[in-house]
């Protein structure tokens, strides 16, 4: 029993780091109609920010989070500004091959400045904490606690700000949110910081648990493609629930059948859920 | 003077240098191998040994062959661990610039280039301990680590004696650390051991590997086996210890403790691990210069990727220079035994001395014991007893 309760920590650790890695995905997609590919590198990117924030300047884990947040939300706006805003109007297929080459670039970036190593992100939280009989290293509670809290805070800056009703209101429509004075380029810049403020946050909570080096992002990405189209492109509840329910089939799968097949299980129920809903669990956007 | 005047000179003092430069003969040592994405690492690693050999063998004059001096120029080719860009990079190695070598740092690339390399007429610097590639007689192949089948037994008893019978397997899912797998349990089972638990692990893919170490610790083993690149390797240890493991650990010999160490903050999470000797503990003495000069030059201490396949280029080297010829890849690979019977030590780190009939190089390994919280040799044959 305490290994059930054990693997379900787990699921919660896996799936709230996707779940934020997917929110920002599909804000960006459920405004802008872009699938950002580039969207991994960032979160590569975030967790190289405080890798030398933290490692090469000193500063405490916290502050080195919330200075890699900063930075990569500038640079998703700066990859708006240069990158996607030049390309609207162009074919979807065009703003996909810019995401590819932007995360190719940055990867290669990275590499070049830091090399191929693999890094150590050190989290002062280091303590295990056992709680009937159940091992819980307090990072990955914190990783639990710190995803959740910032879920909540996203959907309260959504549902009861300005700028928050603005995203929204774009997402539903984009021109009818012109048409009452919306002004759309600040809209999409605020989305690409969000999103990209998510992904660093999501790289520096998991970092201190696993390995920071420049093909990070690769598999992360892929997985929260999954999940946003799991949960309804567009959808914040169904990027929260996808990454869930990713995170738990790892984690049950690895532990009850096998780690070889933990992949497979997630990706048939993947398929499983898709030929039951085919537009995703909570289909329709942004609400 | 002008612009333009200067311009001209310049451009004819670069003649003169470039003119100077022809006078010596080159060749080109091919590489191909991951030099982005996951592997990167790895792939730099060993690209690294044999630049360095290269350099030296350059700054020494290059190599007397026939009458001529011949330079080295490594060119490396990027195939992100992929066989078949590994195939089209060796083809473009051999077609545009004549190598008569191509090292390659990987099984499924060594296999698709055995494919053509008799054919082509060129050598494969194979750095894999994968049996299979010299298997099959390939007579153009150099398999530059040991096979690890002389590791097995000797593992296996040390981890037996000190910890108990009941092995759980952690180890990898990729092809190298399967077949480790397939000869570890044998081993273990033949000494009246008992395999508890058996959970490959996707270490180059996995984000994390709670549930696959959980799943595995769920049998009680006493003895973990282990193993892919380093730096995950730590992470499954560190798992493993936060998960309140206690015994000991048979360690592949792709990952290395130091590397593990610097992950780990210190060798106290490896006590009772088995593994292979780093290079820089290596306790024998003669590698002291490779080690002090790697240093100097990189900045951090030479792992076993950089060393072997600095042996392996000056044994080829060396294999050149008797053979006469820098392009015969039959006649070099002839000489290959007797070159690294005669590499002197300084030049060779690794320890090679000599190449089997089949490609094998001959290796002479020192196992290491992670004891009380430090590094100590044992002796493979009286390890155990």
């Amino acid at each position: 029993m305490v290994m059930f309760f054990q693997q379900i920590l787990n699921g919660l650790t896996l799936g709230s780091v996707y779940s934020l890695v997917a929110l920002g995905l599909t804000l960006i997609y459920g405004i802008l109609h872009i699938p950002n590919f580039s969207h991994g590198a960032l979160y590569m990117v975030g967790a190289y920010f405080a890798y030398f924030f933290a490692g090469s300047l000193g500063v405490p884990y916290w502050g080195a989070m919330a200075g890699a947040a900063v930075v990569v939300a500038l640079l998703a706006v700066a990859s708006e500004r240069l990158v996607f805003r030049p390309l609207r109007g162009a074919p979807v297929l065009h703003d996909m091959i810019a995401a590819i080459g932007l995360l190719l670039f940055l990867e290669a970036v990275v590499q070049a400045i830091w090399g191929a190593d693999f890094h150590r992100l050190q989290s002062p939280h280091t303590q295990i904490v056992h709680l009937f009989g159940l091992v819980a290293p307090a990072q990955r509670l914190l990783i639990v606690a710190a995803a959740f809290a910032l879920m909540l805070g996203l959907h309260l800056f959504l549902q009861r700000t300005v700028m928050g009703s603005t995203i929204i209101a774009m997402a539903q429509d984009r021109e009818g949110a012109a048409l009452v004075g919306i002004d759309a380029s600040r809209v999409s810049m605020v989305t690409f910081a969000i999103s990209g403020a998510l992904a660093a946050v999501a790289a520096v909570l998991f970092a201190p648990i696993s390995l920071v080096y420049p093909a990070m992002g690769d598999l992360v990405i892929l997985k929260a493609f999954v999940i946003i189209i799991l949960g309804g492109m567009g959808s914040l509840p169904g990027a929260i629930l996808g990454g869930m329910v990713i995170g738990f089939a790892e984690s049950f799968g690895a532990f009850y059948i096998s780690t070889n097949y933990k992949d497979i299980i997630a990706f048939a129920l993947f398929v499983l859920i898709m030929s039951v809903r085919p537009s995703g669990l909570f289909p329709g956007g942004v609400r | 003077m002008n612009g333009k005047t200067w311009g001209a000179l310049a451009l004819a003092a670069g003649l003169l240098v470039s003119g100077a430069v022809r006078a010596q003969e080159h060749v080109t040592i091919g590489f191909t191998g991951p030099l982005s994405g996951g592997a990167a690492l790895y792939g730099k690693n060993t690209l690294t040994g044999l630049q360095d050999a290269a350099d030296e063998i350059n700054a020494a004059g290059g190599l007397a062959v026939g009458g001529a001096k011949y330079l080295l120029d490594v060119v490396a080719l990027d195939d992100k661990y992929s066989p078949s860009e590994a195939a089209v990079n060796a083809k473009r190695l051999r077609a545009q610039y004549k190598a008569p070598v191509v090292f390659v740092p990987h099984a499924g690339g060594v296999l698709a280039l055995q494919a053509f390399n008799e054919q082509d007429g060129f050598l494969i610097g194979a750095y894999t301990s994968t049996p299979a590639v010299t298997e099959h007689g390939n007579g153009l192949t150099l398999r530059i680590p040991p096979s690890f089948d002389g590791y097995v037994q000797p593992f296996s008893r040390v981890e037996m004696k000190r910890f108990g019978k009941k092995l759980g397997m952690a180890g990898g899912d990729h092809d190298y650390a399967k077949a480790w797998a397939a000869l570890i349990g044998p081993a273990w089972t033949g000494a009246d051991g008992q395999i508890v638990s058996d959970n490959p692990m996707s270490y180059n893919k996995d984000t994390d590997f709670y549930s696959g170490v959980s799943r595995v610790l769920a049998g009680n083993p006493n003895v973990l086996f282990v193993g892919g690149a380093s730096e995950p390797t730590a992470l499954v240890i560190k798992q493993a210890r936060e998960l309140g493991f206690e015994g000991g650990f048979i360690v592949m010999d792709q990952a290395k403790f130091d590397e593990m160490a610097k992950v780990l903050g210190g060798f106290e999470p490896l006590e009772g691990a088995v593994g292979v000797m780093p290079l820089a503990n290596d306790p024998r003495p003669g590698g002291e210069g490779y080690i002090a000069a790697f240093r100097k030059k990189h900045g951090q201490d030479p792992g076993s990727e950089a060393g072997l396949n600095y042996s392996a280029l000056y044994g080829v080297a060396a294999a050149m220079v008797a053979a006469g010829s820098v392009t015969d890849a039959k006649a070099i690979r002839a000489k290959l035994d007797e070159a690294f019977a005669k590499l002197p030590i300084e030049h060779d780190p690794a320890r090679i001395i000599g190449v089997e009939a089949k490609g094998g190089a001959k290796i002479t390994f020192v196992l290491a014991m992670i004891d009380h919280g430090k590094l100590v040799a044992i002796d493979p044959d009286k390890a155990g007893e």
